[in-house]
């Protein structure tokens, strides 16, 4: 390589493309570190900045990231993260089971609690162990959110998880929301578009969440059914009435419960809201056939660990053909696994998936230029995220003065953005996770297959923006629970009002600070004679204040 | 999507209007605040217009069929041997159908004519997940999931004419529910008395306001500037009215808990004239599959808070009944037949109360489709013969007027054909 080749790779590795004049390093470092992390923490502006902003970034997206121990010390903590699957589907089953048994007593004999010194009984811990998981995966997310030196990471598995959005509280999907987030779409989400879509597919979180497990081809019957309605027929003749009578009704409602035929729920999903996007150019027989094509897609009964399964028996033999494509007759599960395939390089799919990525990280409203120079990186890459991600960062949309500052944070946004402003770390108890479920996105339990929404229009509100306020000043006034910071290392206490401001602005709002908002702070300063309320109110003001909403 | 960010353009040009217009008044000596109340007293004075629409989810499911009870169908007792309400302790309606005793209170409305009852509503769905059909009949588009908003929020995006005021759609609880999310302004209060900015002391909260309000007023445009200068109006509104000063009324006595409470909070807003034309509270507990209980038990106590709670209202609003009408809506109903611990499992149609404004109440609506096995929906549950969008809809044009439903139930052709006639003229 030549000196002048490397100079300029330096230059171009180290300055956004087309933001030399706009932006100065500090600048572009600030909103990077608001798109593609979970904002600023105290001198990581400066710091970043002084690395060079693309050097950042591509660090951020190395597959060698360095290892970072102390978020491992931090996840430690978390149980969920340590039980299999398996485990926590066992365990609610059997809370399950002991909670019916409890309440059919507790009917019976009047509530039950235990007095004082008594034990506890094994059902109700087990009962509040299990009620734990979703707040624990919730408070660990935010945990990572607000902790890792990985961000940006964090950022695009938090992307991924809300493309492929499964809801916590939908039956068994409570016991496998950890294993789903930890291993479906965390080790895949800076991977290969099919594979994230494939690990989904064969996810049983999904497939319960979507009802894929209810989806068989007509009129085939499980082998467990059948075998009941041959014990029953051989025992016919010896069996009393009464016995005869209770076979029956267990066959009944085996019957009952058991799947009919097809069901379209994740076929559809998959189609419109996981690859080709609504107007992705496919008709309702489209869905049909892709539904006839995954049937089988299933899992393990529940009680043996509700592991990804393909069943031979709920599988549709017959030829289909969608989206174009012939699918022969007995492809059995391969055909799925070609459909998927076709579906991640489908042109549909990486404008459907371009746009949203940069609608994410560039503007609620993306122009076609940042989206084109996104699927263009798509199919040039196999659906590579990275590659797509690297075009996203290296388009001049990103670093146009229009999208500084443009997008509004969601709940999740402001209160991982407004700890790291302050210095602060969250501790382990679900408590920060309640914080954001008061904002308005109560996390992994959004009920609706299409994720959280992005734009600002669904997250200001008149309600949630007081929510937010007072969050600001609890903060700054050190009352967010489970919240620890050290104020005095980051904003200093000072007598003098404009000092004080000064810090506020260099420290929360990165230089940011309107001249209006900086006159109405120092006047609300004007009459507090204590340095420690006079602090509070400053950060609290910065951070519920309109600059600090906006990213 | 884009253009809707737009709609709160109106609620800025108020304002402006009324600052400009209020520095002007300064001068002669009026208080600003007095245009600002002026402007929002025109319209609403009680009986001149203000409708208001309250909806009541039941969320879980309810037994329709032992809330309103089809005493004269022989297989609901026949299925139900240990659970159904026995016909000696019903409440008898009209001798085919009979409330649950627990519904006592109810029973004074209907005879005077202000409760109506549909039975056999539900969803043309026929999920039988409670999070998939409440999401149905939240955004009013059964089958659709990715619907984005609710068919409330899109009422109010569509019926303009209202006035604007922060409390046009107000839910009650910590989030907004998926009925009034959207597009349209709308406000969750958990609690009234303490909605605003925390403080220990009154004077603190007025201060944090004026410093936030004048925060956003100079320092941004948009959404933000809009949707703050609409909090900041509730929180001056509330402060102005005080609702919560206003104790109930005529002697209604809510029952103890949230459900109590929220519909309390609703009676006080809508007494204290703040214009809310939308209110929406949830009240779980409905999923009773395990000792749902015949006139005792489970089922039963949620009914009697229910009851205590509707009857309260009714009471306390007294003569403002005329113009509120309380819908109740659960997901779906429950199988017919008792299952094997002495509960009932998910169904389908279930039965929904209309209560108020000019409700042509002491009746049953809808048709009664039977409990023969041959009449169910799958040869198990009591079949949808009204669909629910029919009934909302009907509502929204009767109670609210709303001239234009084809938005609000996308995809299900508005049919006055299929109104089932709860209202009178």
């Amino acid at each position: 390589m030549t000196k002048v080749t490397a100079i300029l790779l330096a230059v171009l590795l180290a300055t956004p493309a087309g933001a030399q004049q706009a932006l100065s390093p500090r600048d572009s470092a600030l909103h990077a570190l608001n798109r593609l992390a979970w904002g600023a923490t105290p001198g990581l502006v400066d710091s970043v900045a002084r690395t060079g902003v693309m050097r950042w970034i591509e660090a951020q997206l190395s597959p060698e990231a360095p290892g970072d121990p102390a978020m491992e010390n931090r996840e430690r903590p978390f149980a969920v993260l340590s039980t299999p699957s398996a485990d926590l589907v066992q365990e609610y089953l059997r809370a399950q089971r002991e909670a019916r048994v409890a309440r059919r007593g507790d009917s019976m004999a009047g509530r039950r609690r235990p007095g004082p010194g008594e034990r506890m009984d094994p059902a109700m811990l087990e009962q509040r162990r299990l009620r734990r998981i979703g707040p624990q995966l919730q408070q660990l997310t935010l945990v990572r959110a607000v902790s890792s030196t990985n961000q940006l990471g964090e950022v695009v598995a938090d992307f991924w998880f809300n493309h492929f959005n499964v809801f916590q509280n939908k039956g068994l999907d409570r016991p496998l929301l950890p294993g789903y987030v930890e291993w479906t779409i965390r080790p895949h989400s800076l991977g290969r578009f099919e594979t994230l879509l494939v690990a989904t597919a064969e996810s049983p979180a999904m497939l319960f969440y979507l009802d894929n497990v209810r989806s068989v081809a007509p009129g085939a019957t499980p082998p467990e059914l059948e075998r009941l309605r041959r014990l029953r027929n051989a025992g016919r003749g010896r069996m009393v009435e009464q016995r005869r009578r209770r076979a029956d009704s267990l066959m009944q409602e085996a019957q009952n419960r058991m799947p009919r035929g097809l069901n379209e729920n994740y076929a559809r999903e998959l189609l419109e809201l996981h690859t080709l996007g609504v107007d992705g150019g496919y008709s309702q027989r489209d869905v049909t056939e892709v539904a006839r094509i995954l049937t089988g897609w299933g899992t393990a009964p529940p009680p043996q660990g509700a592991r990804f399964e393909f069943h031979d028996w709920a599988h549709d033999e017959g030829a289909k053909s969608a989206l174009g494509t012939d699918f022969p007759a007995g492809g059995g599960r391969q055909e799925g696994l070609r459909l998927l395939g076709l579906l991640a390089a489908h042109p549909s799919t990486r404008h459907h998936l371009s746009s949203k990525l940069c609608e994410r990280l560039v503007s609620d409203l993306p122009s076609d230029g940042c989206i084109d120079a996104a699927a263009r990186a798509w199919s040039r890459n196999e659906g590579d995220i990275r590659a797509v991600l690297r075009a996203v960062v290296r388009s001049p949309d990103f670093w146009a003065p229009a999208a500084i500052g443009s997008k509004i944070k969601t709940p999740m946004e402001f209160v991982v953005s407004a700890v790291r402003s302050v210095g602060g770390e969250a501790d382990s108890t679900p408590r920060l996770a309640q914080q954001v479920a008061r904002l308005g996105q109560p996390l992994y339990l959004q009920s609706a297959p299409t994720g959280y929404p992005e734009t600002q229009e669904d997250w200001v509100n008149s309600g949630a923006l007081l929510a937010r306020m007072n969050f600001a000043m609890a903060l700054a006034a050190g009352r967010v629970p489970g919240v620890w910071m050290d104020l005095d290392r980051v904003v200093p206490l000072a007598e003098d009002a404009t000092v004080l401001v000064e810090a506020v602005d260099r420290v929360i709002l990165n230089g940011q600070m309107s001249p209006h908002t900086r006159s109405v702070i120092l006047q609300e300063l004007a009459g507090i004679g204590s340095p420690v309320q006079a602090r509070a109110l400053a950060v609290g003001l910065a951070i519920g204040g309109p600059e600090f909403q906006r990213q | 999507m884009s253009q809707d960010s737009s709609e709160p353009v109106g609620t800025i040009s108020r304002r402006a209007f009324v600052r400009a217009g209020g520095l002007a008044l300064v001068g002669l000596g009026f208080d600003p605040l007095f245009l600002d109340r002026a402007a929002y007293a025109l319209p609403h004075l009680p009986g001149t217009g203000g409708k208001t629409l309250v909806c009541l989810f039941q969320r879980g499911a309810v037994d329709g069929l032992s809330m309103i009870v089809p005493q004269a169908d022989p297989h609901y007792y026949r299925e139900r041997p240990r659970i159904a309400v026995p016909r000696t302790s019903l409440i008898d309606l009209d001798g085919q159908f009979g409330l649950h005793p627990r519904l006592a209170g109810l029973k004074p409305l209907w005879d005077e004519g202000s409760l109506a009852v549909v039975h056999a509503v539900g969803s043309p769905d026929a999920t039988r997940s409670h999070f998939d059909a409440q999401d149905y009949m939240e955004t009013g588009t059964p089958g659709a999931k990715s619907t984005p908003d609710g068919w409330a929020n899109r009422y109010c995006r569509h019926a303009r004419e209202h006035r604007e005021t922060p409390f046009r759609a107000v839910a009650f609880g910590p989030q907004l529910p998926r009925t009034l999310a959207g597009g349209a302004p709308a406000l969750a209060i958990d609690d009234l008395r303490a909605f605003g900015l925390r403080s220990a002391r009154r004077e603190g909260s007025d201060r944090l306001a004026r410093a936030f309000e004048a925060l956003y007023e100079g320092a941004s445009t948009g959404l933000l500037a809009s949707s703050s200068a609409e909090g900041f109006d509730a929180i001056r509104m509330l402060r102005e009215a005080d609702p919560s000063r206003r104790q109930p009324e005529n002697g209604a006595a809510y029952p103890p808990g949230r459900l109590g409470q929220h519909l309390m909070q609703i009676a006080q807003l809508i007494k204290a004239d703040l214009g809310v034309q939308i209110a929406f509270a949830d009240v779980g507990g409905w999923d009773t599959h395990v000792n749902q209980g015949a006139d005792q038990g489970q089922l039963g106590a949620r009914l009697d808070e229910l009851g205590r709670a509707l009857s309260a209202f009714h009471a306390d609003l007294g003569e403002r009944m005329r113009d509120v009408v309380v819908l109740t809506m659960s997901e779906f109903g429950r199988t017919v037949r008792e299952n094997g611990n002495s509960g009932t499992d998910h169904g389908h149609g279930t039965a929904m109360l209309v209560l108020g404004g000019k409700v042509r109440g002491g009746r049953m609506y809808g048709r009664w489709p039977g409990l023969d096995p041959s009449n169910r929906f799958e040869g198990r549950d009591l079949a949808v013969t009204t669909d629910f969008r029919d009934l909302f809809g009907e509502t929204l044009v009767r109670h609210l007027g709303s001239a234009d439903l084809s938005a609000i139930f996308p995809g299900h052709s508005p049919d006055p054909a299929r109104h089932l006639g709860v209202f009178g003229p």
